[in-house]
């Protein structure tokens, strides 16, 4: 008789846990090491950071070039605006760009894709998101690779962060101003993110993956045809797409594939670098504010992020009853790499959607229902760590309505730090956070709908609606990360999901900094006199856990009742099975 | 209170135009026309149609409507409250005959068509025609129309007279100080129709967060009937529409509008003006209140508070003796005596006072007293008597000294060449203050008393009434300069003011309340009037600040709570086709449609519940921010997680009991 005992009993299980919480607790150690250089960001004294010798030349040098600095501050108005055309700007370069790339030098005749493949492909690294409806490495050639992507993996990543920077600044500041976007964003390149990319490019080199120019070899195994491994900037891309939070990589398989993640050491390496700068930016946000403030978000965040990961590791460990019941306790090792092992693949996955990054170690289609539960409930939260920037500017629309909620059940006017929390704030915080479940359970209900479109799904229902939600919650949070299960390269998901992207990141980012505004005419001022809600305490943590578990994932009980929860039911549920 | 036209009203909320402005019981009204459509022509909504299913989407339908009557229900009970209130206001207006004075001639015009700047003489037995200041002569007036105080109030030049009060002696000119339709009464009028009509800030915020909650949730609906259609199980739209209902906040939606027009309405019951409701919500955020001492935290008349005897002398004798010397000494000092010499049951008859005869007190002697011949009984200040009599007692000193350390003062009474005792008289606590000063202190206020008293005496009042900071010696702008002091610590001040000095303090300060007695600057300045010139009022309308806030908070975190229950009710309910997901069925309800329609019962039941929740204010004691929280959490959190599942479980026994089975 196989009982559950039989399984969760036994070494493995154990060391597959401490594996998660070493990620984890890494992660955290990262974090705050570079904490301390963020919050100097944040605050605008970037004068005072070590790399300014070298970073704020050339800083200096784009802004005398642009005409533009620190002290040219923008009211909302005009910093999105400018934001939003420098994106759009290099979203139509990038569009020509790839849509004619065969035209240009290093191409090759199969460099080629589709108009609505370039409009989602362009969108999906604009936006921070790197959905890769692409199939084939061929799809893109060595110069669109090399200057596209990586171009848009580091503006989109800078972009985020100069929001944050703008968001922080919105609140710190009492002129009515949110800051200068050239100023931020060349900051956040220049002081952040190319910094560590070459850092971690170094690293990664060091640690066997390929950077070159030329585009493939060809490999003659021992008794099959001749493959062509394609190569081509590989490390580059590995760091800045993990650095940066974009996901998308050289390979279609992504953190799967031998050369993109060679071996546990580079698979700890790139959970690092994902994790760095937002754990890094929250963390901060402690040294920014007040320290019991910052810990309780960290607080609040690790026990989402400690409880998904177990679970998922857990979920994948247990596997999947019909084979385990055999008595072979292997765990579900489908569309796992085996050098890689379950615990890391896991692991490095939910820190992947608990991140905004969206690499993956694995095949998400072939995760067991909770396991994959455990990923889909990060991508419904919109990220809670979110992406560079958008995670600690989200968190704050959660910590506004906790401070709304609390505030008026001790009797007092809700206020974020001495700043009042008014029908404004509560506004855009609204608008903020009803978007995301809007562009997610819009088209995943339109979609159920239309037979063609549901026809192309390979795995019947229940799975059908988990990997449906999985692409739309993973195009909405910018993630990117895909469960597949359907043919993903067609003109419906191409467009759907590029307006999906556009929403998700633009409409979100745009409330978001107007909410800044709003608080850009106080100073703030954390006072924890008795009669005020004191946001360090574990009674808010836990009403912040609270509104986030109810706000943001209650409404999709639905949905993960007829998906993930449903698959559960059917095939894994040990009650029913008598293994309890 | 007519029960006919409250029911009325409470239809007449139906109105689409009226019931649009709360989205949640709008989608609730819409639900419900939905669901009378799906009775009458089932065939286009494609649902089942047995019998079963009749009783069914009857009972919905009726639920529907009681939803949204219920939430209607407490608003017009709320609204009549109000509108008792304005007509025995309007009944307060006495339209008169005035005498404007124009070019020095008596011209004679209704009361409704003085203009601000008008000059008004007023005759006795008069009514006074409108708000105004007094510019010359002086009188009583009787204002008990207004504060309900009988004994009639002596206005002098400077002081503000209220309309349709009553001089009742000698004759005063006023200077019209307000418009026709702008007067006191008016503006309490119009508070409290606003309250039905406007919103305040904290409630705009409140609904907008409710809205955008209602609109998740009709997505979400909307999504499963995807959901089904995709799974192919036939959609059934009157069980989408339970459960929509049953998950948009309905509790605290239903109820909102009703809160804050019962708050509005209790500031009124406490004779307080209040200029916005705004102003009643901010009460409840204040961080310092300034109080004055005279008059707020003491009684402001020194009277006898204890008798002290001389060593060697009986206490009786003494005080007897202290009694005869007043009996005929009518300044307050003489009067208080006799009163306190009656507490300790000592009497006198007037036989014993026959041969005295009474001296009053006088600035030259500083002393009061009887006399017979040489014998006599004097009282005053220890110099005048100590000068007079040529004593020096260093243990009567030693009293005196005491006493004016606690901020008394000590009269000694002098009998046969000899001091025989001390009176103390003491300016006293209000009964009951140092409980109210302690509230405040629980809700973490901070308390600063002014006074002009010097600093012994302020210090001595400070410590038995339990204020945490006083300004003693206090000049003219001190509160003024206190209040800039602590909105520059970003604090919310509350302040009590009637002269004309405390204006610009009080058009400073967050919430300002000013005395009906006051002048007319004190009042314009401040966003609430207290019509009985009782400055401890302050403390109820913070508390009543406080408790709307907290009514609004608790019942958001019930409603929202509640959604877990309602949810793996329905949710195993509505996809009973899937029996696997039987394990989310945790009350493992055997019935699909008496569990929907047990949900619904629920959640219709609760709103009717509250309304005397909603319309009185949840229960609030004093206490820290940290304390409050976890009790309130407790209570309207967990409590509105595990109370609808054993709620819904009885109604779902009951409806078995009753022989609904479907």
């Amino acid at each position: 008789m196989t009982s559950i005992y039989n399984i969760i009993d036994g070494n493995r299980a154990v060391s597959g846990l401490i594996i998660t919480l070493i990620y984890i607790a890494l992660a955290l150690l990262f974090g705050y090491i570079i904490s301390g250089y963020i919050k100097k960001l944040y605050t605008d004294e970037e004068e005072k950071t070590w790399l300014y010798p070298i970073s704020g030349r050339i800083v200096k040098f784009f802004e005398k070039f642009l005409n533009e600095d620190k002290n040219k501050q923008m009211k909302f108005k005009e910093y999105f605006f400018t934001l939003i055309m420098f994106n759009l700007f290099a979203g139509v370069i990038a569009f020509i760009f790839i849509f004619f790339q065969h035209d240009f030098p290093y191409s090759y005749a199969n460099n080629h894709m589709t108009l609505s493949l370039t409009f989602n492909t362009v969108i999906s690294f604009l936006t921070n998101t790197d959905i890769q409806h692409y199939s084939n490495t061929f799809d893109l050639s060595i110069l669109s690779w090399t200057f596209v992507i990586t171009g848009l993996m580091f503006l989109s990543a800078g972009t985020g962060f100069a929001a944050s920077m703008a968001f922080i600044r919105g609140i710190l500041n009492d002129n009515g101003r949110i800051g200068n976007f050239y100023h931020d964003f060349l900051v956040s390149i220049f002081y952040l993110i190319f910094p560590l990319t070459i850092l971690v490019t170094i690293i990664v080199i060091a640690m066997g993956i390929p950077e070159t120019l030329s585009s493939y070899i060809n490999i003659y195994p021992i008794g099959s045809q001749a493959v062509k491994l394609p190569l081509g900037p590989v490390a580059t891309l590995v760091s800045i797409k993990n650095i940066g939070t974009n996901g998308g990589g050289f390979y279609g398989a992504n953190a799967a594939f031998p050369l993109g993640n060679p071996n546990w050491l580079t698979n700890i390496v790139e959970y690092i670098s994902f994790m760095l700068i937002p754990v890094g930016s929250v963390i901060s946000l402690g040294k920014v504010f007040d320290k019991r403030f910052g810990n309780m978000i960290v607080g609040v965040l690790v026990v989402i992020f400690v409880a998904t990961s177990v679970l998922t590791f857990i979920s994948e460990y247990i596997g999947i009853p019909v084979i385990s019941s055999l008595g072979i306790f292997t765990g579900n090792i489908t569309g796992k790499e085996s050098y890689l092992g379950l615990a890391s693949s896991s692991t490095f996955q939910v820190g992947a959607v608990f991140t905004s990054t969206g690499a993956s170690t694995g095949g998400i289609v072939d995760y067991t229902p909770t396991g994959l539960l455990g990923l889909l409930s990060q991508l419904v939260l919109n990220d809670p760590l979110g992406g560079v920037g958008t995670g600690i500017v989200n968190i704050f629309t959660y910590i506004i309505f906790t401070l709304f909620i609390t505030s008026l059940m001790i009797g007092k006017l809700p206020e974020l730090m001495n700043i009042k929390i008014g029908s404004k704030e509560i506004k855009y915080s609204t608008l903020s956070l009803i978007t995301h479940p809007l562009i997610i359970i819009i088209p995943l209900g339109f979609t159920l709908l239309l037979p063609l479109i549901m026809g192309t799904f390979y795995n019947g229902f229940p799975s059908n609606i988990s990997n449906l939600l999985y692409e739309f919650a993973s195009a909405a949070s910018n993630n990117g990360s895909e469960a597949g299960g359907f043919l993903t390269n067609q003109s419906y998901f191409n467009y759907l999901d590029g307006i999906i992207m556009l929403l998700g990141r633009y409409l979100i980012l745009g409330i978001q900094l107007l909410l800044a505004q709003q608080f850009a005419f106080k100073k703030p001022k954390t006072v924890y006199d008795k009669s005020t809600i004191d946001t360090g305490s574990v009674s808010f943590g836990f009403m912040l856990l609270a509104v986030i578990l109810m706000i943001g994932l209650l409404s999709y009980l639905p949905i993960f009742a007829l998906g993930p929860l449903y698959a559960w039911a059917k095939d894994f549920n040990f009650v029913v099975m008598g293994w309890i | 209170m007519d029960i006919r036209e409250v029911l009325i009203n409470a239809l007449k909320g139906f109105d689409l135009r009226k019931i649009i402005k709360n989205p949640v019981m709008f989608i609730t009204e819409i639900a419900f026309f939905i669901s009378i459509f799906i009775i009458i022509f089932p065939s286009d909504f494609n649902v089942p149609y047995t019998s079963v299913y009749i009783y069914f989407y009857i009972s919905v339908t009726v639920l529907l409507f009681l939803t949204v009557f219920f939430s209607n229900l407490s608003t017009s009970l709320s609204e009549s409250q109000s509108k008792a209130i304005t007509s025995s206001l309007e009944k307060m207006k006495i339209s008169t005959k005035a005498n404007l004075l124009k070019d020095g001639k008596i011209i004679i015009v209704n009361s409704g068509e003085l203009k601000k700047g008008d000059t008004v003489l007023i005759r006795k037995d008069e009514t006074i025609p409108s708000d105004g200041e007094v510019i010359k002569g002086s009188g009583y007036v009787n204002e008990s129309n207004v504060t309900g105080e009988s004994r009639p109030v002596l206005k002098l030049v400077g002081d503000s007279v209220t309309g349709s009060t009553k001089l009742v002696t000698d004759e005063i000119t006023v200077r019209v100080s307000v418009n026709p339709g702008e007067s006191f009464i008016d503006s309490m009028i119009k508070v409290v129709q606003n309250a039905v009509r406007e919103k305040t800030p904290n409630e705009i915020a409140l609904s907008i967060f409710l809205s955008g909650v209602t609109l998740i949730f009709l997505i979400v609906v909307a999504s499963i009937f995807s959901l089904s259609t995709y799974t192919g199980i036939k959609p059934n739209i009157d069980i989408l529409l339970v459960l929509l209902v049953a998950l948009i906040p309905t509790t605290i939606g239903g109820l909102l509008p009703a809160i804050g027009i019962a708050a509005v309405n209790k500031v009124s019951q406490y004779n307080i003006i209040s200029k916005s409701g705004k102003a009643v919500e901010n009460a409840g955020d204040i961080d310092t209140i300034i109080l004055d001492k005279t008059g707020t935290i003491t009684m402001g008349e020194r009277e006898a508070v204890k008798f002290y005897s001389n060593q060697n002398y009986d206490y009786k004798e003494f005080v007897k003796n202290a009694l005869l010397c007043s009996v005929n000494d009518e300044t307050i000092e003489g009067l208080s005596i006799v009163r306190l010499a009656k507490k300790e049951n000592i009497n006198y008859s007037e036989e014993e006072l026959k041969d005295y005869e009474f001296m009053p007190f006088s600035s030259e002697t500083s002393y009061s007293g009887i006399k017979n011949g040489d014998k006599y009984i004097l009282k005053g200040s220890i110099r005048s008597l100590s000068e007079k009599l040529n004593l020096n007692d260093a243990y009567i000193n030693g009293v005196c000294k005491e006493i004016s350390l606690k901020g008394g003062t000590a009269i000694p009474v002098a009998s046969a060449g000899k001091f025989i005792g001390v009176i103390e008289l003491n300016d006293i606590l209000k009964p009951g203050i140092r409980d109210r000063i302690e509230d405040l202190h629980k809700m973490n206020i901070s308390t600063v008393m002014l006074t002009g008293d010097d600093e012994v005496t302020a210090a001595y009042f400070a410590r038995e009434a339990g204020i945490d900071q006083y300004i003693a010696n206090s000049k003219p702008d001190d509160k003024y300069n206190k209040v800039i002091e602590e909105k520059n610590k970003e604090r919310m001040v509350a302040m009590i003011g009637d002269g004309t000095n405390d204006a610009p303090a009080l058009a400073k300060a967050d919430v300002a309340m000013a005395m009906n007695t006051g002048t007319q600057a004190a009042k314009d300045a401040a966003n609430m009037v207290d019509l009985d010139s009782t400055p401890t009022k302050l403390i109820d309308v913070i508390f009543l600040g406080k408790q709307i806030l907290i009514t609004r908070g608790s019942l958001t975190t019930f409603s929202i709570a509640n959604d877990i229950s309602k949810y793996f009710v329905i949710i195993p309910a509505m996809f009973y086709l899937f029996p696997e997901l039987g394990f989310l069925n945790l009350l493992n309800l055997t019935d699909p449609l008496r569990a929907i329609t047990a949900a619904l019962i629920f959640n219709t039941v609760i709103i009717i519940m509250l309304v005397p929740l909603a319309l009185r204010g949840v229960k609030y004691t004093p206490s820290g921010a940290s304390d409050l929280l976890k009790r309130n959490i407790m209570v309207y959190g967990f409590g509105g997680l595990v109370f609808p599942f054993i709620m819904i479980y009885i109604i779902y026994i009951l409806l078995g009991l009753g022989g609904i089975a479907w």
